[in-house]
């Protein structure tokens, strides 16, 4: 759900994508908003696959991806616009503190299925992993990064969204799940885990040692795309103010550093 | 020409009317046959849209796409993935289980709820005190119109912690990790609420039928040395029978077509419950297929993706136009006699 | 029944002590869970009570909702409440005056009988279909370049979601209700009356207008409350075609018409959201949405009640 200024518009750009980017992209749009107040944003958070796919097919100006391009991207040329983590969160009733890509990789292929088989864990249950549904950019960039290109087992809940993981893994003393920074901050109920011995902050995505550090990409039509939507994505690479939002939000600014 | 002076118009004829000749009534005929013709209309294209929109899925698949085989979960994944205008559009779709999910949780929730309506209806029209009855009539009413949505919340508040918490222990748990997650999100909460959602439902139309079984017949009965309670079932019951066809149709109908309610409380994965499972049977998380549009609306603009979310609209569309056939040919045997509920 | 007078009338006992078995657990099994469903449906009741009275805030009902993280931050629900009532008024603006044309149609013309049938079984039908079809039929319907003007259009692309959409798909969930019980309230005004007014010369229409619909009044309102009872509590039609922002999504400047045009909620949407398994995650925003709506339900309840009592009380066609 987005809150959308209702000013007297002359345009309104929709663009779909990413949900775990959503908290910070509303703010931007916000931003801009008010410095073109003509331009209003209808954004809907289906995921980052979902976004490139509505952009093929012509329903969107602009989507918001959390993957690099594939192949089957066709048709559509991506930006860089700013850089992200993707976190791997526990409920905070679990000791465990760290993890290795190989650990998690066991978990959410259903090779590791109970807690005590994971060192650093208090808990003696079942392992209940948390993941995305395959719309969401997050889900084939996990796949990718920690799986090895492999599918997640049939024992990951799928939720269609990045807040719900959080919500999900708060609930349930045993639950795992990979869920973008900007949920997983103070206040979401979950508490993070290093992974490879190197926490997910900003800190450590800015000097890119954290293994699941990502560039968020904002993805356009090759041919016909539409210049107010291009001036945005450019104010939100390169403009000061944008890239203090971004900052503020949790998100590391990728060329707009002060 | 003495029939002229009873044929007095309400008002004097235009000179358009005079001219086409048209009377009043037969303009007014005209205008609501249109009416009617064009919603008529509309319904229909929908319908031919839907199966139009449908066919592609059920070319690919023929036949199969009702049977099983493959993880469906994976099958919706692959179906999604191949939406860009690059790949050949991935069509297979083997929807078995989430056909299996609908039908447990439609027949479990609808038996239930048919014993039960039966028997509070029966106490409600016959047995109840009159203070007991005014109160549970507009209660029924009542509880008959809640929306769903609010049914859904008091599952997931109430009824999905309680069963994940105290139901299913960690045993189970562990007995079907890595194949399934048992969390309280399962067949057993899907078919208690849907039960409690539809059994105001079926309540209302049974004691409306029953309400309208001649007295005299009962009363026939009871002059006879028959108990009240014989009788109520033996008479009443038994010629209201098409009205409980009726109501038990129209429940089945809403419990099909259940999608929001359903896709909070059953569990979201596209599983098969297994009965040889035996008690974590009922704690098996599963999907039905209204449900699974619900969860895959985001993926609509993908074309094979489109193709196959309306062939599960239309696989549900078919199964409540049969059930509304069969519900208004149970209803013919009532009026031939006499009793119109 | 007939009572016949007399000095004393001994009161008659039911002594089940001569019934048989079966006879006896039939009775004890009605009474048994036609009080457990007593207690089933006071628990529903109290509990939404009590939960929302507990969160129920006066300030939740004129605030409007807000993204933020924690419960002080979220607001109200005004807009979707307002979005409740408006796209309850609008798809019953379209249902009333079709449902009764239709329900005139069948009950007092009905030619040629093939177009009477398949009007009939074509409401029947409907009134069973879950809205998921119909939210289905509508996300394609409404994107359509030429019905860009029921929402938005930006740069070529229709967005299809409005209030306009989500309204005139409800419409369709409330038709058959109305149809439903006009014809009823027809059906059951005698033929003499009829008759007498066709004697003094009205015409068929003008014994519609000005006799019979004035005569199923309390039908049509009551088909009416329990149609926007229906169109109020749905979900699925809302969600696809409504667009789900927290406040209106306004098209543009014009006052009411882009409001109309745009996006919004209502108060069913708003309850999904906040739901556990929905995005927002604010259960006690949840319970009080929940609340006010279950109050508007009651509300129409009592209404259909009242209007069924006094036409009870009204002209007997003896």
């Amino acid at each position: 759900m987005v809150a959308v200024p209702a000013t007297a518009g002359a345009t309104t750009l929709f663009g779909s994508g990413s949900s775990a980017e959503q908290p910070i992209l509303n703010v931007l749009f916000r931003a801009y908003n008010r410095l073109h107040h003509n331009i209003r944003f209808n954004y809907l958070p289906d995921g980052g696959n979902a976004g490139v796919q509505d952009v093929q097919a012509g329903r969107r100006l602009f989507a918001v991806n959390t993957r690099p391009p594939l192949p089957s991207d066709a048709g559509t040329t991506y930006f860089k616009l700013f850089l992200d983590g993707l976190c791997v969160a526990v409920n905070p009733a679990n000791s465990v503190s760290g993890l290795t890509i190989a650990q998690a990789k066991d978990i959410f292929t259903g090779v590791a299925t109970n807690w005590t088989q994971i060192a650093g864990s208090n808990l003696t249950t079942t392992i209940d992993p948390v993941g995305r549904n395959s719309s969401a950019g997050s889900y084939t960039f996990f796949q990718q990064a920690v799986l090895g290109g492999q599918t997640q087992s049939s024992n990951v809940h799928p939720v269609t969204s990045d807040g719900l993981v959080a919500t999900a893994v708060s609930k349930d003393q045993g639950g795992i799940g990979y869920v973008g920074l900007a949920h997983s901050g103070n206040g979401s109920g979950v508490k993070t885990v290093t992974l490879n011995g190197v926490a997910c902050n900003q800190a450590n995505i800015k000097n890119e040692t954290y293994p699941l550090f990502r560039y968020i990409w904002g993805v356009l039509p090759t041919s016909g795309a539409s210049r107010t939507v291009e001036k945005f994505l450019d104010w939100v690479r390169t403009s000061k103010q944008a890239g203090q939002i971004i900052s503020r939000a949790g998100a590391v600014p990728a060329f707009n550093k002060k | 020409m003495d029939e002229d002076i009873f044929l007095e118009p309400d008002r004097e004829l235009g000179f358009l009317e005079r001219d086409r000749g048209l009377s009043q009534d037969q303009r007014a005929e005209l205008g609501l046959g249109a009416l009617v013709f064009v919603v008529v209309a509309l319904l229909v294209a929908m319908l031919a849209f839907v199966l139009h929109e449908a066919w592609p899925s059920f070319a690919h698949n023929g036949i199969g796409w009702f049977g099983g085989g493959g993880s469906v979960d994976q099958q919706i994944q692959a179906i999604f993935t191949s939406g860009d205008l690059k790949t050949a559009p991935v069509y297979t779709f083997h929807a078995w289980p989430l056909i299996w999910s609908t039908i447990l949780i439609t027949i479990g929730a609808v038996a239930i709820a048919f014993v039960a309506s039966l028997f509070i209806a029966v106490f409600m029209v016959e047995f109840a005190p009159p203070w007991l009855r005014r109160i549970l009539e507009p209660v029924v009413r009542l509880l008959a119109s809640v929306p769903s949505v609010i049914y859904g919340l008091a599952g997931v508040l109430v009824l999905v912690p309680f069963i994940g918490n105290h139901l299913i222990t960690q045993g189970e748990k562990a007995s079907v990790t890595p194949t399934i997650q048992l969390s309280g999100s399962s067949l057993l909460a899907a078919v208690l609420i849907l039960t409690v959602m539809i059994a105001p439902i079926m309540i209302a139309v049974f004691a409306d039928g029953l309400r309208a079984v001649p007295r005299g017949w009962l009363e026939g009965s009871l002059a006879l040395g028959i108990n009240r309670w014989r009788t109520f079932w033996k008479v009443g019951v038994r010629t209201a029978r098409p009205v409980f066809v009726a109501g038990t149709v129209l429940a089945t109908a809403r419990a099909l077509g259940e999608a929001v309610m359903v896709s909070m409380v059953s569990g979201g994965v596209g599983f098969a419950p297994n009965p040889v499972d035996g008690l974590i049977f009922f704690f098996e998380p599963s999907r039905p297929l209204a449900a699974t549009i619900i969860a895959n609306t985001e993926e609509l603009n993908s074309p094979p993706m489109k193709h196959t979310l309306y062939a599960i609209a239309a696989v549900l569309l078919f199964s409540s136009a049969m059930l509304s056939v069969i519900g208004w040919a149970a209803k013919q045997p009532m009026r031939r006699y006499g009793v119109v509920p | 029944m007939s009572t016949v007078p007399t000095a004393a009338v001994p009161k008659r006992s039911e002594s089940n002590a001569s019934w048989r078995l079966s006879d006896r657990i039939g009775l004890g099994l009605a009474w048994l869970l036609g009080l457990l469903f007593c207690a089933i449906a006071a628990a529903i009741v109290v509990y939404f009570l009590v939960e929302g009275i507990r969160y129920l805030r006066p300030n939740l009902l004129v605030t409007n909702p807000a993204p933020g993280l924690s419960e002080g931050q979220t607001g109200g629900f005004l807009d979707p409440l307002l979005g409740t009532v408006i796209v309850g008024v609008m798809a019953m603006a379209i249902a009333v005056p079709v449902g009764v044309g239709i329900a005139v149609w069948l009950s007092e013309f009905g030619r040629p009988t093939g177009l009477a049938r398949l009007a009939e079984s074509a409401v029947e039908m409907l009134a069973g279909e879950p809205s998921v079809v119909l939210a289905l039929f509508g996300t394609i319907l409404f994107t359509v370049r030429e019905l860009g003007f029921l929402s938005q259009t930006s740069h070529g692309i229709v967005l299809g979601q409005s209030f306009f959409a989500a309204a005139a798909m409800l419409s369709l969930v409330g038709l058959p209700m109305v149809v439903a019980s006009t014809r009823e309230g027809l059906q059951a005004i005698p033929s003499h009356v009829r008759e007498a007014s066709y004697a003094v010369g009205k015409t068929k229409i003008a014994t519609t207008r000005r006799v019979l619909l004035p005569a199923a009044r309390p039908s049509m309102i009551t088909g009416t409350m329990l149609g926007l009872g229906r169109v109020i509590g749905d979900t699925a039609i809302v969600l696809l075609l409504l667009g789900g922002t927290l406040t209106f999504g306004s098209a543009n400047s014009t006052p009411l018409l882009g409001m109309l045009r745009g996006t919004g909620d209502t108060l069913t949407g708003y309850i999904y959201y906040n739901a556990p398994t929905g995005d927002g995650n604010q259960p006690s925003k949840a319970y009080a949405a929940a609340f006010v709506l279950m109050l508007m339900v009651l509300a129409l309840n009592l209404g259909v009640d009242f209007v069924v009592r006094r036409s009870q009380r009204a002209v007997r066609w003896s």
